[in-house]
């Protein structure tokens, strides 16, 4: 019973290790994750591929515990207690969420600066997944 | 153009039922509908059923919506199962008016049903889950009650919105689903007990969340030109409007409110040539506290940013000068997810004609009444305005 299958997961490697991103054509602002067509100017399906710096301001977060994680991440709740997960607000624009590592919850605030890094997720179907987590600057 | 009437509504219990299955729930509402038509109607006469359903943990995805009809008696009809998340029984009802709408068929039925009690918890955490942005916010470790989290959580603050805020608004449906012999929770709650209940999704906690259900509900849909042979008080379809919009919060330009709401909403009010002033009684989509104060604003029933105030004010009480979720809303009713829309429609059909089963939840000379449901985190909304 795997929510994000691992070919699904595979197809989003650049993504997720790398945060690659696209620079519209046409009005030039930054898409991430990638669209099919420009979500700003909803005109133009011709990117450039750009990497994120991964850095950016906290834009809102929640705080998940007391039982309420998803099954698959039941284990690091258990192991580690209720754990933030974030919308950061990119310093190239694009709004993204993820979770954040590495801070005391009480000292997470709305608006606080956080770059990227490349973190376990969890492990399902025998297959450890990788991607972004986010940690104070 | 043709116009459209509401001439029948029903509703099972909402509840936990072992012992019915979805065909079981949705006859019990389709029983409680067709004896609702005041001068009866012939099933015969119905030819096509809308039927919203989320998937009921997958046990019968394919085909469901035939099997309800002919378990029923309708077997040889159209119709289809309608899907839009926890927006589905609301987008039965559009899809059902729009058949009626182009002339296909005369008379129809709008209908929803979930059986969401048959699996594991785990199960239905993923049922839920898969409502949202699967590949981003399922895979940062939220629940649906994370994603409203992250709503609340920014509403607070960017208007100041309070936790008391949150709560008053389960308070609120809880004292009117009191009320209600057909909710899930009838009873009240204290200020002080929704307060203090566990965080699942801080700023969220436990009584900022509806439930799951086992439930179903069913409306009667015509030509309003034949509807006086059912009923000589129909509930005419004065609007209706529905939007989709990101499906993933972080994509949408504003987090602080849900653009499909407003663009359906607005569609309504346009199409029923009448504005928010005009509305005297509404059943809004409260699956977490800060959703049903996120219509207030884009439903345009106060400013933005100060619904908060609004609820505390009273305004949305049911003696308030825009009274919501008289029936207890999902969080007091109940929300089996493909049943939520037309559930609300059951409610307004009876609220209009003044047939509530108890007169403490009926609300006073209601002449417009508006629903409003929301699929997912508000990838998809529909509105519907009724009047009498």
């Amino acid at each position: 019973m795997a929510h994000v299958s691992i070919p699904m997961y595979w197809r989003t490697i650049p993504q997720r290790y790398r945060m690659v991103g696209q620079k519209c054509k046409k009005c030039g602002s930054v898409n991430f994750p990638p669209k099919g067509v420009c979500k700003y100017c909803n005109e133009s399906s011709e990117f450039d591929e750009v990497n994120l710096s991964g850095k950016g301001t906290v834009h809102t977060f929640v705080l998940i515990g007391a039982g309420g994680a998803p099954p698959e991440f039941a284990e690091q709740e258990k192991a580690g207690g209720s754990y933030p997960v974030a919308i950061v607000e990119l310093e190239e624009g694009p709004k993204i969420i993820g979770q954040i590592a590495d801070a005391d919850l009480k000292t997470v605030k709305i608006g606080m600066a956080v770059s990227t890094e490349l973190r376990k997720i969890y492990n399902e179907e025998g297959v450890i997944r990788y991607g972004f987590k986010f940690v104070p600057q | 153009m043709k116009k459209v009437a509401i001439v029948g509504a029903g509703q099972s219990r909402y509840g936990e039922f072992p012992d019915k299955g979805i065909k079981e729930l949705f006859f019990e509402a389709y029983n409680d509908m067709i004896k609702s038509v005041d001068k009866g109607v012939d099933p015969k006469r119905i030819r096509a059923a809308y039927v919203g359903n989320l998937g009921s943990g997958g046990f019968q995805l394919g085909n469901m919506s035939a099997l309800v009809s002919e378990f029923v008696g309708l077997p040889y009809i159209h119709t289809v199962r309608v899907e839009n998340a926890c927006a589905s029984g609301g987008y039965a009802i559009v899809s059902a008016v729009m058949d009626v709408l182009s002339g296909a068929h005369d008379v129809v039925i709008a209908g929803g049903v979930e059986k969401m009690t048959d699996v594991s918890s785990i199960k239905q955490k993923y049922w839920l889950g898969v409502s949202g942005d699967t590949e981003y916010e399922r895979l940062a470790g939220t629940t649906f009650a994370g994603l409203y989290a992250l709503i609340a959580h920014r509403h607070m603050h960017q208007f100041g919105t309070k936790r008391e805020h949150l709560s008053a608004v389960a308070v609120k449906n809880h004292k009117n689903g009191a009320q209600n012999p057909k909710a899930q929770f009838q009873k009240e709650i204290t200020l002080e007990k929704a307060m203090k209940s566990p965080y699942v999704a801080y700023p969220l906690n436990l009584f900022d969340c509806c439930s799951t259900t086992d439930g179903a509900s069913s409306v009667l849909i015509c030509d309003a030109e034949i509807a006086k042979e059912f009923t000589d008080t129909p509930v005419y379809v004065a609007g209706f409007g529905t939007s989709s919009d990101y499906l993933a919060i972080h994509d949408r330009p504003d987090t602080v409110a849900l653009e499909g709401t407003k663009r359906a909403g607005r569609q309504a009010y346009d199409m029923a040539g009448l504005t928010p002033r005009d509305i005297d009684l509404a059943e809004v989509h409260d699956c977490f506290t800060i959703a049903e104060l996120l219509a207030y604003e884009d439903l345009e029933f106060c400013k933005k940013g100060e619904a908060g105030q609004f609820v505390e004010e009273g305004h949305t009480q049911i003696d308030g000068d825009k009274p919501v979720n008289a029936s207890g809303g999902l969080k007091s009713k109940g929300h089996p997810i493909g049943s939520t829309g037309t559930g609300q429609a059951y409610e307004m059909f009876n609220q209009l004609r003044g047939t509530v089963q108890k007169p403490a939840r009926q609300v006073k000379d209601v002449e417009v009444g508006l629903v409003h449901n929301v699929g997912g985190s508000g990838g998809t909304v529909s509105v519907s305005i009724l009047r009498r």
